[in-house]
Formats: C-alpha cells, sequence, structure tokens
C-alpha cells in the first residue's frame, strides 16, 4: 500500500518541529527517515502512527487518510527503540496481544473472568498457529514461555517485531530498533530485518540516524534536517547526486570534501590547477561562478612529491594518516585552498583520501593530490545547493 | 544472594528483638496468672496452665463478632481505596489538564485534617444520609482519609512505567482505560500491594470514627471492642491481652498474604536492555 505525507507539519507550542514534509513512497517500499538526533524524524514516525497529533497536512496510507484515525485503526505495526514489551507477560502474550486486543470485550477487564477469556483466545487454533508460525520465523520458539526480563537484547527486539509481524499490518514503523543493541547483534539484526521485509511485505518505515543502515536497509531515504527534508530519494541517488552540501556530508564515511572552486568555462579552477570536466557533466551557467567542489575521498589521488605548476593536482601536506585495514585514511592539507566542513561555517584547508591498503607516505609529506572528476558534484557556494555535477546514471 | 555473616544475624536478631519483643510481651502477659503480674521479676516464659484465657476471651466476649466487624470495615476501606485512586493517581502521572497542581495540593490538604474535627460534621451528615450505626458509613470515612494517600502512592509508581508501553498498548488496540487496567495497573502491583496494606490498617486501626459513629454493639469493631474492656474500676489485663494478641493475627495474616507481591522489579525486561 502506498503511503503518503502531504504538506505534513507539526509545531510545539510555538515550535514549529516538522515544517511542511511531502514524502510519497509505493507499495513495498523501505522508507528510511534518516538525520540525525533532533532532527523530527521520530516525530513523523510518531505521527505516522497516530501517537502524535498532526498541526497540518495530511498523511494517507493505501489512499485512506489516517491521520484523524486512532492509532489501533491505522493497520500499523510500530516497533519502538526500547522494545516496549509488557513485562508482566510472557513472550506469547506479548505476541499475541495484539491479536486477543481484536476480540476484545470490556468485561475481560474483570480479574479471573477476564484472565480466563484471554487465556482461551490465546489458545484458540487460530491464534495459536500465527503466534507459533511468527515465534517460528524469528527462532523464539523455545523462548515462548519465558518473561521478557529474562531474555537478551536481541531476544527482547526479536519479540518486539514478532509483536509487529503477527497482525500482518499494512505498515510496519520501526523507531531506532537496533541502536541497544551491540554492533555485532546489530549487523545481524539488519540482515534480518532487511529479510523480514522481503518476505512479509508492505511497507516498511524506519527511523535511525545510522547513515549504514539507511544505505543498506533502505529503497527510499528521506533526510531530514531541523525539521524540513533535505533530500527524497534512492540510496543511490543520495550518494551520487546530494542535493545539497548537509546531504553531501552526511552521506558517506568518511564524508564528501567540498573543496572552494570557481567555474571557467568547461573546467573548474582550484586555486592555481585547472581541472578539466567530462563533456557528460552539467555546469553552472556563468563563468567565475564560486562553487564548492564535492568530491568522495576514493577519488582522489595522492602521489609523494609536489604537483608541477599549471598542472590538473594540487598540492598538499599529509596531516594524519588512519590505517583501517582495507584502506588508508590520509587527511591532507592542500596549500592556498579553502574547504567546508560543516554547515556552521567553519572552513579549513584540508581534504581526506580514502587509499586502498597501507599507505607509505608519512607525516607532512609533501603530496601531489590529482582528482578524478568523472564522479564529482557541485554546489551553490552561497545557498549550498546542488547545481551540477558528473551526471549520475538516471535509476 | 548475600552469604551467612554472624554480625548480619546478630543485626537482623536485634532488630526483630525491638519488633517481636512487644508482641510476644503480649502473648506472655496474657497467659501469666494474676498474682505474678505485678511481680518483681518479670515472667519470660508464658505458663501455659493460663491458656484457657483465650478460649473465654474467644467464647465469652464478642470477640469474634468485633474481628468480623473490623475485617469488613478494613477490606472494604482497602477495596475503595484502591478503586478509588487508581483513575485519579493516572490522570495526575499522564495527563495535561486545567487545575492538576491544585488538584494535587488539594488531596495533600485533606491529609492536614485531623480526625476528631471531622467527626462532628460527619455525624451530621451520617445522621441524614442514615450512615450512622452501619460498617458502609465507617468504610466511607475512612475510605475519605486513606484515598489522598493511595492516590499519590500511585501516581509515583505510575510515573515510573515507561511512558512506551503504554504506546504500544494503544497502537495495539488498547483503548485508556484498557491500558489503564491490562497494563499499567499489573505493572504497579507491587506498589498496590504496598498501598493495600496502609488502606488496610488505617480501616483495622481505626478509632475515633468507630467509637462515634457505632453505638450498636451488633456493628462495633475490634477497635473499640478492644477499648471498651478497660474499665473506670477494673481491667481485666489477661483478656485484654488475649484479645489484643488475637486482635492482631488477622492484620499479620493479611501482611503476609500481600507481603509477596511487594517484590521489586515487577517492570524490568519491559523497555531496554
Amino acid at each position: 500500500m502506498s503511503l503518503k505525507l502531504n504538506n505534513v507539519t507539526k509545531s510545539f507550542q510555538d515550535v514549529k518541529v516538522i515544517d511542511g514534509v511531502d514524502i510519497e513512497v509505493g507499495d513495498n517500499e523501505f522508507l528510511v527517515l534518516l538525520g540525525p538526533s533532533g532532527c523530527g524524524k521520530s516525530t513523523i514516525l510518531r505521527m505516522i502512527a497516530g501517537l502524535e497529533t498532526v498541526s497540518g497536512g495530511s498523511i494517507h496510507l493505501g489512499g485512506r487518510r489516517v491521520d484523524e484515525l486512532p492509532p489501533s485503526e491505522r493497520d500499523m505495526a510500530f516497533v519502538f527503540q526500547s522494545y516496549a514489551l509488557y513485562p508482566h507477560m510472557t513472550v506469547r502474550r506479548n505476541i499475541a496481544f495484539p491479536l486477543i486486543m481484536r476480540q476484545f470485550r470490556w468485561w475481560y477487564h474483570l480479574p479471573v473472568v477476564g484472565g480466563y477469556f484471554k487465556r482461551r483466545i490465546e489458545n484458540s487454533s487460530d491464534v495459536r498457529e500465527k503466534v507459533e508460525r511468527t515465534a517460528d520465523m524469528l527462532a523464539l520458539t523455545k523462548m515462548l514461555d519465558r518473561y521478557p526480563r529474562t531474555l537478551s537484547g536481541g531476544q527482547r527486539q526479536r519479540v518486539a517485531l514478532g509483536r509487529a509481524m503477527v497482525r500482518q499490518p499494512s505498515a510496519f514503523l520501526m523507531d531506532e530498533p537496533l541502536s541497544n543493541l551491540d554492533a555485532k547483534l546489530r549487523t545481524a539484526m539488519r540482515a534480518e530485518i532487511t529479510q523480514l521485509h522481503r518476505d512479509v511485505g508492505g511497507n516498511f518505515v524506519y527511523v535511525t540516524h545510522d547513515q549504514i543502515e539507511a544505505m543498506t536497509m533502505g529503497t527510499r531515504i528521506a533526510l531530514l534536517r531541523d525539521g524540513k527534508l533535505q533530500q527524497f530519494g534512492t540510496p543511490r541517488e543520495i550518494y551520487e547526486r546530494p542535493a545539497n552540501t548537509y546531504v553531501a556530508r552526511f552521506i558517506g564515511t568518511p564524508p564528501m570534501n567540498l573543496i572552494e572552486a570557481v567555474v571557467e568555462g568547461w573546467a573548474i579552477r582550484i586555486g592555481a590547477a585547472l581541472l578539466p570536466v567530462p563533456e557528460s557533466a552539467e555546469l553552472p551557467a556563468g563563468n567565475g561562478t564560486r562553487v564548492w567542489l564535492g568530491v568522495r575521498p576514493g577519488t582522489l589521488k595522492l602521489k609523494a612529491g609536489a604537483a608541477p605548476a599549471d598542472s590538473a593536482s594540487l598540492t598538499g601536506r599529509v596531516a594524519l594518516i588512519e590505517h583501517i585495514g582495507a584502506e588508508s585514511l590520509v587527511s591532507v592539507a592542500l596549500d592556498g585552498v579553502q574547504t567546508a566542513h560543516d554547515d556552521e561555517g567553519r572552513h579549513g584547508d584540508k581534504v581526506m583520501a580514502a587509499l586502498p591498503g597501507y599507505t607509505d607516505l608519512g607525516l607532512g609529506d609533501v603530496v601531489t593530490v590529482t582528482c578524478d572528476l568523472s564522479d564529482f558534484s557541485l554546489f551553490a557556494h552561497d545557498s549550498g545547493r546542488r547545481v551540477g555535477g558528473s551526471r549520475a546514471a538516471k535509476h | 544472594m548475600a552469604r551467612f555473616h554472624p554480625f548480619h544475624a546478630a543485626a537482623v536478631l536485634a532488630v526483630l528483638g525491638v519488633a517481636v519483643f512487644p508482641l510476644y510481651w503480649m502473648f506472655v502477659t496474657s497467659l501469666t496468672p494474676s498474682d505474678q503480674l505485678f511481680a518483681d521479676r518479670p515472667q519470660l516464659l508464658p505458663s501455659l496452665a493460663q491458656l484457657p484465657t483465650y478460649i473465654e476471651a474467644w467464647s465469652g466476649t464478642s470477640l469474634r463478632h468485633w474481628l468480623f466487624n473490623s475485617i469488613i470495615v478494613a477490606v472494604g476501606t482497602t477495596a475503595l481505596s484502591i478503586v478509588l485512586a487508581i483513575l485519579p493517581a493516572y490522570a495526575l502521572s499522564r495527563m495535561d489538564f486545567r487545575g492538576k497542581l491544585l488538584f494535587g495540593f488539594a488531596l495533600f490538604l485533606t491529609q492536614m485534617l485531623p480526625e476528631a474535627m471531622l467527626v462532628v460534621p460527619l455525624y451530621d451528615i451520617f445522621t441524614k444520609l442514615s450512615l450512622l450505626n452501619t460498617l458502609l458509613g465507617l468504610i466511607l470515612a475512612n475510605a475519605a482519609f486513606t484515598v489522598p494517600v493511595v492516590t499519590w502512592i500511585l501516581k509515583g509508581a505510575i510515573d515510573a512505567v515507561p511512558y512506551e508501553i503504554e504506546e504500544a498498548a494503544r497502537i495495539d488496540g488498547c483503548s485508556r482505560i484498557g491500558i489503564v487496567l491490562a497494563v499499567v495497573v499489573p505493572l504497579i502491583a507491587p506498589t498496590l500491594a504496598a498501598a493495600a496494606v496502609i488502606a488496610f490498617f488505617h480501616g483495622w486501626n481505626e478509632y475515633v470514627f468507630a467509637q462515634t459513629f457505632i453505638s450498636d454493639d451488633q456493628w462495633r469493631t475490634a477497635s473499640v471492642g478492644l477499648a471498651s474492656f478497660i474499665g473506670e474500676l477494673s481491667t481485666p489485663v489477661h483478656t485484654v491481652m488475649a484479645v489484643g494478641f488475637i486482635y492482631t493475627v488477622p492484620a499479620v495474616v493479611f501482611y503476609l498474604f500481600v507481603q509477596r507481591y511487594v517484590v521489586a522489579g515487577m517492570t524490568s525486561g519491559g523497555v531496554k536492555g
């Protein structure tokens, strides 16, 4: 079922935390809401779920407007960061709870009598079968009669997933479900959730601040900052054609280098170097336009020794070397060139290059930096918006 | 588990001595022959030959009747206080409404009024409502004092229930009242038990209202009945002590019954790891 957010806004008192967000995904999409903490991604998810009211705009699921419905009528399941299991219920009851609630009558609240009827629903063949099938998928069968407090973090997370799956909702909403797990388990659960999406289908909306999770799991990513949508697209689009310098620096580790440059004809000038641009690229109109040139660390090449004058390469000094096994990250301070490091306007002169294997370069070595302009982006110098770059294949 | 340690054992015994000795002394006194009651050397062991005192206290007085009335009053006070306190406690903890602070403060205010001050107005009201000489009247009067306390105790416990668990229940299809009954109440069970103990003992021990509102011997509670032995001219120490000892038994039984619920860590495992 398609999920559509139409100009959604949210204000708490006078503070606007979500500012006119438009997102639309088709059936069976895995939408990731990505952004730093405080960007409003969880608020959006909670509005989709109905845990927060919408201040403006509308939310549609499968063509049906849902933003005014109570959470239980939206046909969505929610997985909380903290799991939010019912501690006083067994795993079986936790998973069966949404199904029990479907058949709930008010007098089930009565002690003893209610307990008897709840147990009867839980033991009915239909519910039993659903719970056991879910438990089987999540390898929880042996733990069905245990209480959450006796389970490990990963197992609790799977129970939370099971409670969501058992209802077969049209949409699964997950609020940083992996952030309480250790790194190894997180990688494993990441794959499990992707697998789950393939197996059970339906729309997934997944909130995370982890770009690796976003890139690996999402079929669409909505990148947010301060309640505003920065870019919405496939992981590849966001990686290859970032919409602005913020997206460019947020996605990718280490982040994209932003080097101050000037467009000159069909070439880009950085300090003394003039870099020719491939014909397929798009450049902003106007000779002498100041831009930020965005290049990924992997596209930079380093060579010992200074660059010859009037060449297409830059000269710099090695400022830092980090070996991380498969590659070496080398930070180079460039001569007479300015680079942007973050949006608060902090600037510097360093670029980061990712070199394969162990590099022989040493600290303080003079190096020649060559940019491969088959993959680059250009951003307006003032607004930071994308104004050109190597033309990435359309998907 | 902590290992056995002689010092710990000694400390436990000392505390136990302070707590249990008065009870024991009551028991011993009830079973001490009258001529030895005021002896120079106090008797530390009960003389079992005096056991008929208990039979006499049990069958020779209205004790059975009083105890039964006291149980009704105490259990009624407990049940009513908890039923009435859960929803306001939940509202105080989770909802925002105008006058919330004032409401919370007003609950405290009721605790500042002494019972003795309320006896006269309540007597007047109870007369009009025909609640004098009824156990229901006593239950209502007692609940007026326990509901605010229980409300505040439960509010504190509800504050500690992770909010996500309630949100999960909302998404799973629970109504607001359903959340309170199916999720919140089981999670605050230990505190409910503690609050029940407080309300029960208030109802069990209450004297001023029971003495004033009940004149019919049929509806007298044990606290008043016990006091009725203390005469102007003579006080049958044995009987008073025997009745007093029996009087403590139901309260202790209730506490033992409830205290197994007063265990910490009920919410553990629900959120995070």
